[in-house]
């Protein structure tokens, strides 16, 4: 089994104070290993840092130590084109769904803009729009609508489908189902369990609800207090 | 609570009326505000308001008045908004030394006393409304500035734009796209409220007597009628109208502001 | 012999309840026909995802609706229709005798104000208490949610977290000991180990001060741990109603059954299809479309219909209060 993605020895420390520095440690030596078709699932108390790790893993913040591996390489030392290819292939969705979605854009507006970015011509858009609406099961009639509009299931879709069209190997799902209910969380878990089967995706996924993890995780790793306990 | 749209029509159908009153005025006016008559007429039949110390109509003085007023207070206006929101935008946006630079610059700006400096500049260099404006906005871009960088930081840590971010969007297109759309409804009462202080700065200035005496503003206008003796002799015709003009274009425009406002508030209610 | 919750008489009766908003984007049919009893004492949950229009009842109660919704129906609290009231009338309830908490506790609080003063206002303005006295009392009832600091009367809202805010919410609705509490997602925003406590803490004051609870949730766990009956709501109708363990152990409509599928200890198993619209929702009975044991039927609205259970929750002879909405009964 390839591992796609690793962490090692990742710590974030915050700093306050100009001069008297007081430093705090949110976290301390990780070292996990991310598995192509397998979850690993991360637990712990909210405050014990595992939005930051998540997003240490997709490049959105910096570790103050150790390194994040993708594909063998230390991800902060790609430069341009190459940071760029890994940023695509992973891919982060967030917790709050209706948050995920910019209010003034209309859903085909978000989706089309991702479209934008990956350079795909103008004509291939409403048949790329179609076919991705589909895969995560949303009706067309959305299309015209604003994330107000729609429900917060239906925005996690939205989130969702943007950024399966990047065609990423790896997807950091911060705990993609909290603010949803039981049925909608039911059927997003399912929908991932599915793409991940398809299209073998690696997911972290960051949960605080022990049932979702055991549904979803081929291996758990628990946070406490800025470490794997 | 008020009605609103009343007064936010009110507002608009006054700021229209000032504006064409600017575009249209040798229309409007019934007559060159330069050409002489008999000086200190009351109001009568052949000029409403009378005519001032040197034989000019008032009436057209007043409506020729609208430009300067206008031109100042846009000028700046446009000016002071379009710096600060770049510098705050910036600011807010890429934070870091970018934020540290930009607000040290602004910071040094904000201890320059800007009343003062434009009434020294102005009785030395004794220029042209254009410059009284140019100068305007070069100071006051600083509070526009704090306030889009604020607004610029809640935005940036928002959702949607992390989401972007990690989509893999440029800089440039976030910035655009997700976070000036988000922040327009900061921008823009901030910037209907620089015309109405640009206008009564300039007014202030002219008052006393720093203005561009080649264009008659209404600043300018209670400033003749001041030391050339419209307040002794009880002129109000002179002396009370172009007040009144700056009054309820201020107005117009505070109106205007709350408007767009209330409007912000009903679309962000979408359901 | 009958136990006492089935012979007391209802103090709140809904009847017929219908709700629609007129908005750009059509007619929503937010609640249709939804008739209900809150006992003296019980406590009653109105369940049902997001959306299916449980807030929406609550607020038709209490008359808090925006200007553009239309109501009929009655809601008869203490032989007075609650519909028919004058404003003036409502406000002199809302708080008294009808007190409802709402969702956001945090936005629902007076920022420059002192937790405690907030409290305490409700006494003074309503029962016209002195302020030491109803400072006292609103310290006590902070004390019994937990707060037992002596410092936290004097507190402003932003020092505290959600989880407290709540809190203090339930206590400003509490302190003047209602006869009916109206909790709209109560746990909303609070993590589980939390969420659970407060309710505790909120059924037992309850018990305390007499009155009937009115939970509004989506939460079905919490339903099922704090309430004695619970009323199932699909797309704006009741389809379900009964003793609450009875509901989970024998759910009868297949909503109930889906839905209850759908946790995590039944193993996730989503419904199929997606909710339907407000505006053109289907004909009949509205979860036709995604009902396994959907049949021609149910192209037919299907009215209430009693049901006899043969649980082991009740006696012989009582009536065990159970109705569904649905042809297969």
């Amino acid at each position: 089994m390839l591992a796609v993605l690793k962490a090692e020895e990742v710590g974030k420390a915050y700093e306050s104070g100009l001069i008297f520095k007081k430093r705090h440690i949110a976290l301390r030596g990780i070292t996990l290993e991310m598995v192509e078709g397998k979850t690993l699932g991360l637990m712990g108390v909210s405050g014990s840092g595992k939005t930051t790790l998540g997003m240490m893993l997709a490049g959105l913040e910096k570790p103050s130590s150790g390194r994040v591996l993708f594909a063998g390489e230390d991800i902060w030392r790609l430069r341009g084109r190459e940071f760029l290819a890994f940023r695509r292939q992973v891919q982060m969705v967030f917790q709050d769904p209706e948050g995920s979605l910019n209010p003034r854009k209309s859903i085909e507006r978000s989706i089309h803009e991702v479209l934008g970015l990956l350079k795909i011509p103008q004509r291939e858009w409403l048949k790329r729009t179609g076919e991705i609406l589909e895969m995560v099961g949303l009706p067309e009639e959305l299309l015209c609508r604003y994330p107000a509009q729609i429900s917060g299931g239906q925005c996690q879709r939205v989130a969702l489908g943007r950024v399966l069209l990047l065609h990423p190997r790896v997807i950091i799902l911060d705990e993609p189902t909290s603010a949803l209910d039981i049925s909608v969380q039911a059927q997003i878990l399912n929908l991932l369990k599915d793409l991940q089967q398809e299209l073998g995706l690696a997911y972290l996924l960051i949960s605080h609800q022990p049932e979702v993890i055991r549904f979803m995780a081929h291996e758990t790793i628990v946070l406490e207090r800025g470490g794997i306990s | 609570m008020p009605d609103v749209t009343k007064f936010s029509r009110g507002g608009l159908i006054l700021f229209l009326s000032f504006l064409l009153m600017a575009v249209f005025s040798p229309a409007l006016a019934p007559y060159d505000p330069w050409v002489r008559f008999e000086p200190y007429l009351p109001p009568g039949h052949e000029h409403l308001l009378g005519t001032n110390d040197m034989g000019h109509d008032i009436l057209s003085e007043l409506i020729f008045g609208s430009r300067v007023s206008l031109i100042v207070g846009f000028g700046a206006a446009l000016m002071a908004t379009l710096i600060g929101t770049a510098v705050g935008l910036l600011a807010g946006y890429f934070k870091g030394t970018t934020d540290e630079i930009l607000m040290g610059i602004t910071d040094i700006f904000l201890m320059i006393p800007q009343i003062p400096l434009i009434i020294v500049l102005a009785a030395f260099l004794r220029p042209s409304f254009w410059m009284v404006a140019l100068i305007m906005g070069s100071l006051w871009w600083t509070s526009t500035a704090r306030v889009v960088r604020s607004k610029a930081l809640q935005v940036r840590e928002m959702g949607f734009v992390q989401a972007s971010r990690a989509l893999g969007f440029s800089d440039r297109h976030i910035i655009f796209t997700d976070m000036l759309p988000n922040i327009f409804h900061v921008i823009m009462p901030k910037f209907m409220l620089s015309i109405a202080s640009a206008m009564i700065a300039e007014a202030s200035i002219s008052f006393l007597g720093l203005g561009d005496p080649t264009m008659k503003g209404w600043g300018m206008m209670i400033n003749f009628a001041f030391t050339r003796g419209g307040f002794i002799n009880g002129y109000w015709w002179w002396y009370l109208t172009p007040g009144l003009c700056i009054t309820l274009f201020v107005l117009s425009v505070v109106l205007l502001g709350f408007a767009l406002e209330e409007q912000e508030e009903a679309t962000m209610r979408l359901e | 012999m009958s136990s006492p919750l089935a012979n007391a008489a209802p103090l709140l009766q809904i009847e017929g309840l219908s709700v629609s908003f007129e908005t750009p984007l059509g007619r929503v049919k937010a609640a249709q026909d939804v008739c209900f009893d809150l006992r003296e004492g019980e406590t009653l949950a109105l369940v049902g995802e997001t959306g299916c229009g449980k807030s929406v009842v609550a607020s038709a109660i209490m008359k808090l609706l925006p200007h553009n919704a239309s109501v009929q129906g009655r809601a008869v609290f203490a032989g007075r229709d609650l519909l028919a009231l004058g404003e003036k009338e409502m406000a002199r309830i809302r708080g008294s005798e009808i007190a409802i908490v709402f969702q956001n506790p945090s936005l629902a609080l007076n920022p420059i104000m002192r937790v405690g003063e907030q409290i305490a206002e409700m006494l003074q303005v309503h029962k016209g208490v002195s302020r030491s006295r109803s400072l006292q009392m609103a310290e006590d009832m902070l004390s019994r949610l937990g707060l037992v600091k002596k410092e936290t009367a004097s507190m402003y809202p932003f020092q505290f977290s959600g989880g407290m805010n709540q809190r203090v919410m339930i206590a400003t609705s509490m302190i003047l000991s209602p006869r009916i509490i109206i909790a709209d997602e109560p746990s909303k925003g609070l993590d589980g180990v939390l969420a659970g406590e407060v309710m505790v803490e909120m059924a037992r004051i309850k018990d305390q001060v007499g009155a009937s609870l009115l939970l509004i949730t989506h939460d079905l766990l919490l339903a099922r741990d704090i309430s004695d009956r619970m009323a199932v709501m699909y797309c704006g109708e009741i389809v379900e109603i009964g003793k609450s363990r009875e509901v989970f152990s024998e759910p009868l409509h297949p909503y109930t059954n889906a839905l209850l599928s759908c946790l995590p200890e039944r193993g996730f198993q989503p419904i199929p299809g997606s909710s339907p619209s407000m505006i053109e929702p289907p004909a009949g009975c509205k979860f036709h479309p995604r009902c396994p044991q959907k049949q021609d039927k149910c192209m037919r609205r299907p009215e209430m219909v009693q049901v006899e259970s043969s649980g082991e929750f009740s006696g012989a002879n009582e009536s065990t209060g159970r109705e569904v909405r649905c042809w297969l009964y």
